[in-house]
């Protein structure tokens, strides 16, 4: 029997830093992040409390409902693709291939660049290259600059974000594609099972746990995106491309609306929890208990 | 762990090199020759512009180096694409507030932790009418750092070619036959930027500049618009200013797209003369004159009405782009002392003079005086044209300083729109009035 000077002993050893780390950075700030959203703050100080006025106001804001749903549509367009490229890329490269493992380091690269960098990079291929390549090839979907227009502005982020990402989620696919058990596909072999049957019924469920993650990831990544939608559109054509970070940022900061631009921040951070949590219920459905 | 020995020794030589330079710095004698018992220590956030950077810091060096005041300024550098209330609020949060800072449009927000510049001499020197922008609820908040101008800029050798008079365009049908003869010469009449800056502060302005002929008036105008009672399609003058837009738009380089918002490109193309116009401001002179150190670019006002004589049509947009704060929150007296000491160098004194208005290749900022008693000006074609519009009366105010913070980029994005071909007269009008509800 361990006493109890004992447990406090070993809490303040392994816990007691790390927790008043995570509640100084954290929760402090938290706390007085959601205290600002019911104050006049303005970046300076605070003359009064308003109650819940800010998040009447957030509510009535058209530009956050349109950032909101924009940001929304990304999310989902960048689930879909990075975790589909990602898995496809996985399993391209499991395949015994000459030159697999160079393959896979090319494709993690894009991973190793900022979001900055890689949003400049874009904007030049964009910009610059595909009117090289329109004039080459005649293709008429490089003629225009994608960055000028709404929807393919939209896109654009959307396909540099799968460039970006499906590299990472392709090593976590591949990691959990090596860990399924022989037994299991031998014996899977033994039945007669196809190659596609193989894959549906067998691969994947015994990876869900590899989803939940990258699912996970993934999203909570496209909810927060900033460096990239800053750095390849800056939110133009006429600012009709801001996601909500970048919105929550130029409320604040732009136009010096600091507490409605917090209190965008919370509802962002709500939305963002209530995903995230959804999903990570859902995925844990489909994990398998080996 | 000898690679971080030696980088911590290295690291350490440095801090004991920085504490030497610096107390070197401190202790240096003044010009009178005697020491300064004590220095105080005042810092300036940015450097005004980001085009006279290594001017203001020379000038900055110079002061500290001959210590006249025992004041030694600190400058905080901060990048020029970041949101000034960004870069403040943190200082101030952290107690840190910067003692001398230049801004605009967050006057408002700035004006009750900063000085009240009322009754100082500094003060008394400014040109009337530049303090009022930076006049809140009867507190001088600012000063005015210089003076700019917008208009059409053109290139005097195209238009000499072209045989356009500038003096002789009065009205937009007379300078609908500039861009004319201009394009009849082979050359691109203007070159109308998509710049959301340029379209949504400046051009912007046009409109607002000549809707009234008084202030209040202007202001009222700024006031129907907040409280969403203006209808801009039935205000003579804002269609005047749509035909104008349309009148550039369909004269432009190229075709107008929102492509097209390279700032530099505008200064080439009006540089090298392919183009004969560009809507722009004296800003970009010092560009134009190092890209063709021997051309000669003006300004010109936009005339936006067709009858010669109606108000604004021979002006130029003039106006105060930055004023000069001290923060009274976190500095101490000796430290906001200090801050008008170092403006008041600036000012009034013959070398602080020759860095605040000398010409850029000597080293000075080219600022266009706004304070009595300067002895210096700048000798520059456009800087004395703006000298003899700003003589003769003939300005237009800069509504856009009061703008509310945000409202520039909000119509900024709407002109794109109009700009691009993307929306009609009734779409652009009705999202100008929208920017206004947020």
């Amino acid at each position: 029997m361990r006493t109890r000077r004992q447990e406090i002993q070993r809490f303040a050893v392994f816990a007691l830093l790390p927790l008043s780390i995570f509640i100084l950075v954290l929760v402090v700030p938290f706390g007085r992040g959601v205290y600002f959203t019911f104050t006049d703050w303005n970046g300076f100080d605070i003359t009064k409390f308003v109650g819940f006025d800010n998040y009447i106001a957030a509510f009535q804001n058209d530009d956050f409902w349109q950032s909101m749903g924009l940001t929304l549509a990304y999310v989902a367009a960048s689930l879909v693709l990075v975790n589909v490229v990602g898995f496809v890329l996985a399993l391209l490269v499991t395949m015994p291939l000459r030159g697999v493992n160079g393959l896979r380091t090319a494709f993690f690269l894009p991973n190793l660049i900022g979001g900055v960098i890689l949003g400049l990079i874009w904007q030049f291929l964009f910009g610059q290259a595909f009117p090289v390549l329109a004039e080459a090839t005649g293709i008429p979907v490089f003629e225009e600059n994608w960055l000028l227009d709404t929807t393919t502005a939209f896109w654009a982020m959307v396909i540099v974000t799968v460039w970006q990402m499906s590299g990472y989620m392709m090593i976590i696919y591949i990691t959990a594609l090596m860990s399924i058990e022989q037994e299991a596909l031998e014996a899977s072999l033994i039945d007669g099972t196809n190659a596609v049957q193989r894959l549906f019924l067998i691969k994947m469920p015994l990876m869900a746990q590899a989803f939940t993650i990258s699912l996970f990831l993934t999203m909570r990544n496209a909810f927060m995106a900033y460096d990239l939608n800053l750095s390849l559109t800056g939110g133009n054509p006429y600012g009709t491309t801001e996601l909500i970070s970048l919105q929550v940022f130029r409320e604040a900061f732009s136009f010096g609306n600091f507490a409605s631009g917090q209190t965008q921040a919370v509802l962002m951070f709500v939305v963002i929890a209530i995903a995230a949590l959804a999903q990570v219920a859902i995925s844990k459905r489909y994990e398998v208990q080996r | 762990m000898a690679v971080i020995r030696r980088k911590v020794a290295s690291a350490a030589g440095i801090a004991v090199a920085a504490t030497l330079l610096f107390t070197g710095c401190a202790a240096g004698t003044g010009t009178d020759g005697s020491d300064c018992a004590e220095v105080t220590e005042i810092t300036w956030l940015g450097t005004i512009k980001v085009e006279i950077q290594d001017q203001f810091k020379a000038a900055i060096e110079e002061y500290n180096a001959t210590n006249a005041d025992c004041v030694a300024v600190e400058i905080l550098e901060s990048p020029q694409d970041v949101p000034f209330l960004q870069t403040v609020t943190p200082l101030y949060e952290a107690g840190k507030a910067p003692t001398i800072m230049t801004a605009l449009q967050e006057i408002p927000d700035m004006a009750p932790r900063v000085l009240d510049w009322s009754g100082q001499p500094l003060a008394e020197l400014a040109a009337p009418g530049t303090l009022d922008v930076a006049t809140i609820d009867g507190k001088v908040a600012g000063i005015p750092i210089t003076a700019e101008a917008f208009g059409l800029l053109y290139n005097k050798a195209v238009l000499d070619a072209a045989g356009v008079d500038v003096a002789s365009i009065t009205t937009r049908s007379e300078l609908a036959d500039a861009f004319g003869a201009i394009s009849e010469t082979g050359v691109s009449p203007i070159h109308f930027s998509g710049l959301w800056w340029s379209l949504g502060a400046h051009f912007t302005n046009v409109y607002h500049a000549n809707a009234a002929e008084d202030i209040e008036g202007r202001l009222a105008i700024l006031d129907e618009l907040k409280a969403g009672e203006k209808d801009l399609l039935s205000d003579p003058v804002f269609e005047n200013w749509l035909d104008t837009f349309d009148l550039l738009k369909a004269n432009t380089i190229d075709t107008a797209s929102i492509a097209d918002t390279d700032y530099d490109l505008g200064v080439e193309n009006l540089a090298v003369g392919d183009a004969g116009m560009w809507f722009m401001g004296n800003w970009a002179e010092p560009n134009l004159l190092t890209a063709t150190p021997d051309g000669e670019f003006g300004v010109m006002p936009v005339p936006i009405s067709d009858e010669a004589g109606t108000y604004g049509n021979d002006s130029i947009s003039v106006g105060v782009p930055f004023y000069a704060m001290i923060d009274a929150e976190q500095a101490s007296a000796e430290q906001q002392e200090a801050a008008i000491a170092v403006l008041t160098w600036f000012i009034t004194t013959p070398e602080g003079q020759a860095y605040w208005s000398g010409p850029v290749e000597d080293g000075g900022m080219n600022f266009i005086p706004v304070y009595d008693g300067f002895t210096v000006s700048p000798t520059t074609f456009m800087a004395s044209e703006i000298a003899d519009y700003i003589a003769a009366g003939k300005t237009l105010q800069w509504v856009n300083s009061a703008y509310p913070a945000g409202l520039q980029e909000a119509y900024g994005a709407a002109a794109q729109k109009y700009y691009d071909g993307v929306s009609d007269r009734a779409t652009f009008a009705a999202e100008l009035e929208a920017a206004w509800a947020e």
